[in-house]
């Protein structure tokens, strides 16, 4: 049971992970087509994995339904949503779930319009009131670095919008300098840390070293 | 009564007010287009009662979007995926494949079921590792030539191009001196003293220039939501000719 | 005095937020809009391509909370194409974005009087982000055999002689999370070295530049203001040209408040230790 449970995963991940390294450096067909077929595979468990999280979702609510946790009633709302929006999904204006999905007319599409889309744009734009917020009472130019901070956000503020090209013309010229030079090379060394972390991390996973991905327990 | 709740009443009275004027005036049309504005600007204005306190109303909104959101996913995921590259395929359901059925397709129909057993009972959540095994494995094995190839060497060669006299000349100066200094800061395991402190204060500027610069832009950018958002109250709801004056 | 300006509370700065969002767009006042190279680029391209009678391919990876950055961005280029007569294929990486991308492709269609599968074609959307990538980077009408409608993609007039990622002229990805620099770089333009510009959330704008300097991407439009020199050079003022007027006073508004917020420290709080 040990081998099935622990060693035939880990064996699984070195496999196809080393194959994954080799088929990027084998020109020959029946290599490429060999990633064809596992990205093909990867694909399809992806729209598994999102069912999983949906299927996550919809426990949690029920959880929380069966045990009465705070705030328990509002489940009910997130059913009653994905309730609605699933007969409509299905429904399909009048195709049914068997043809291809109408993407510019019925019920379905105008709930996106008008229940997720309002909806999913106006939590975002909450965060422009509590940035705004997060600014004042929180920004303080407390050391060299914080001052280099602010006024490189400020720069780059007025330089962005209109605004600084009626200040002055050296205002956008600044900001982008800014962002195409010291900007670019912070950036540049961020990203070669993160990607010869990522290179590390992933040789780890293929070599069985790091087994988080399979969750806790033997 | 408390002052929120006179608050809070008060509003939903302005906000139906609102609305019936505008159907009244056909601002707002009697139909399903009219009904839709109304309820965007309705879950608009709900979501934005967070700002003055949380309250029933937004919680309402909050966990009914919640729910539409997972079911539109959803459908795009049978539509686009199982049913167009899955059960079409291997049935030939729609008449497209000329009667090849794509069989070998099970498999990874089969390590997608083994996937949603994650959340079932320990008997059989085990068989979610060899699905995970599988996407994770691949996927780290897929991300290394290409993250070498286009995070690295592509990266690192623009780094160290020929310097000429010129401003072109000085920034690349200043991207290699930022690129250097930034790797040095990073690098904890040697004591930041000496040479390497002075190396490591100046990535410490680089980097506080870097977050600066973000800071800047992230303000850009939720600013822009909320101007979308206003534009669609102002223009969509109220239907006002803008600009006003 | 003092300590109402260091214990302001927040919801004094929401107002003057709110104000500073709401007056500019119910007037108008001008002010200049100047493109940048960056923006400049992905105009010049698509013209390339429209001399070129050529293909772009554009990958739509948003949602509704992206929505007025981007959105601008996907009317603004879908117009230049179609005015052009550029030929485009949308996709489509974020689920979400499939129901905004048909709201604008049926808007700017009827505009330029564009004909589904002569002048465009719309993918839809499918899951695997890089593996999506790889798929089509080798054998596109395999990973991509009907679109959204369920046409054959062999028989459209746009998709029939695309059979991989190099046969476009120009991929743009219009993104609000790491599908540029995460997977249409590495996986995509990484081999098969087509040409490709972004337009992305500002947010993410920032960490797009090392690409830039690299050439692995060839133009950025990033954030509204982006949106709106796009709408500059194309000479469609839209929303993203509108919104300058609103984003401009409260970038004032706000580095008004942090000067503010860092006199009163220096003058008050520093002392003290630092704000509640």
């Amino acid at each position: 049971m040990l081998f099935l449970r622990r060693t035939l995963p880990l064996l699984i991940a070195f496999i196809v992970g080393t194959l994954g390294i080799l088929i990027y450096y084998i020109p020959h067909t029946a290599a490429q087509d060999l990633e064809q077929e596992l990205a093909r595979w990867d694909r399809i468990i992806a729209a598994f994995a999102m069912l999983l999280g949906i299927y996550s979702l919809m426990s949690l609510h029920l959880n929380r339904v069966k045990r009465q946790q705070g705030g328990w009633g509002y489940s009910f709302l997130v059913f009653l949503g994905f309730g609605l929006m699933i007969l409509f999904s299905l429904y399909n204006d009048g195709l049914g779930p068997f043809k291809p999905q109408v993407a510019d007319s019925g019920p379905f599409v105008w709930m996106f319009d008008n229940v997720q889309v309002p909806a999913d744009a106006t939590m975002f734009s909450i965060l422009a009131f509590f940035i705004a917020s997060a600014a004042y009472r929180t920004f303080r130019a407390r050391t060299p670095e914080a001052a280099i901070l602010l006024v490189s956000a400020i720069i780059v503020m007025l330089g962005r919008v209109p605004i600084g090209v009626l200040i002055s013309d050296w205002i956008p010229w600044f900001s982008q300098w800014l962002m195409a030079v010291p900007n670019l090379a912070a950036k540049r060394g961020i990203l070669l840390g993160v990607s010869l972390g990522a290179i590390a991390t992933s040789l780890r996973i293929i070599f069985g070293i790091e087994r988080s991905y399979l969750g806790g327990g033997e | 009564m408390t002052r929120d709740q006179i608050f809070f009443i008060t509003s939903l009275f302005v906000f139906f007010v609102i609305n019936i004027f505008l159907l009244a005036t056909g601002s707002l049309s009697p139909d399903w287009a009219g009904l839709g504005t109304f309820i965007a600007a309705g879950i608009t204005l709900s979501l934005y009662s967070f700002l003055y306190k949380d309250n029933p109303l937004f919680k309402f909104t909050e966990n009914l979007y919640v729910g539409v959101a997972a079911a539109y996913t959803m459908n795009q995921v049978w539509y686009t995926v199982l049913l167009a590259d899955v059960i079409n395929p291997t049935f030939d359901l729609n008449g497209q494949t000329g009667g090849n059925h794509e069989w070998l397709l099970i498999f990874p129909v089969l390590l997608g079921l083994f996937m949603l057993t994650q959340l079932a009972s320990d008997n059989i959540s085990w068989l979610s590792r060899i699905a995970f095994a599988f996407v994770v494995g691949l996927g780290a094995g897929l991300a290394i030539p290409r993250t070498i190839a286009a995070n690295v060497l592509a990266q690192m060669q623009p780094s160290m191009q020929p310097i000429t006299a010129d401003l072109a000349g000085f920034n690349l100066v200043v991207i290699l001196v930022g690129v250097v200094t930034v790797l040095i800061y990073f690098f904890y395991s040697v004591e930041h003293t000496g040479a390497v402190g002075v190396a490591s204060k100046v990535g410490i500027w680089f980097l506080m220039i870097s977050f600066g610069a973000s800071f800047g832009y992230t303000i850009m950018a939720r600013l822009s939501l909320l101007i979308g958002r206003a534009g669609f109250l102002l223009e969509d709801w109220l239907n006002l000719q803008l600009p006003l004056f | 005095m003092k300590d109402f300006l260091i214990n302001l509370d927040r919801r004094f700065i929401f107002i003057f937020v709110a104000i500073g969002v709401i007056l500019p767009a119910l007037t108008t006042f001008p002010l200049p809009i100047k493109p940048t190279a960056n923006v400049r680029a992905i105009y010049n391209t698509i013209e390339e391509v429209a001399a070129q009678n050529g293909t772009v391919l554009i990958s739509f990876d948003y949602g509704p909370g992206s929505m007025p950055e981007i959105q601008p961005m996907t009317l603004s280029v879908l117009r230049h194409c179609f005015s052009k007569k550029v030929k485009v294929v949308g996709m489509c990486l974020w689920p979400q974005a499939v129901g905004l991308v048909q709201q604008a492709l049926d808007t700017t269609s009827k505009e330029f009087d564009a004909q589904y599968g002569t002048d465009y074609v719309f993918l839809g959307y499918k899951t695997g982000m890089h593996s999506l990538v790889i798929n089509m980077g080798r054998d596109f009408q395999g990973t991509y055999p009907q679109d959204l409608q369920g046409n054959n993609t062999a028989d459209l007039a746009v998709t029939q002689r695309i059979f991989g990622l190099k046969d476009f002229d120009y991929v743009i990805c219009l993104a609000a999370g790491n599908t540029p620099d995460g997977v249409w770089i590495p996986y995509g333009q990484e081999r098969y070295k087509f040409k490709f510009g972004i337009g992305c959330t500002a947010v993410m704008a920032p960490d797009q530049f090392p690409y830039l300097q690299s050439g692995q991407m060839n133009g950025l439009m990033g954030g509204l203001a982006g949106a709106a020199e796009y709408e500059k050079l194309i000479n469609t003022p839209g929303t993203a040209t509108d919104g300058m007027r609103p984003q401009s006073v409260v970038h004032v508004i706000i580095i008004l408040f942090i000067l503010l917020g860092n006199t009163i420290y220096f003058l008050y709080d520093r002392k003290k230790g630092g704000a509640k």
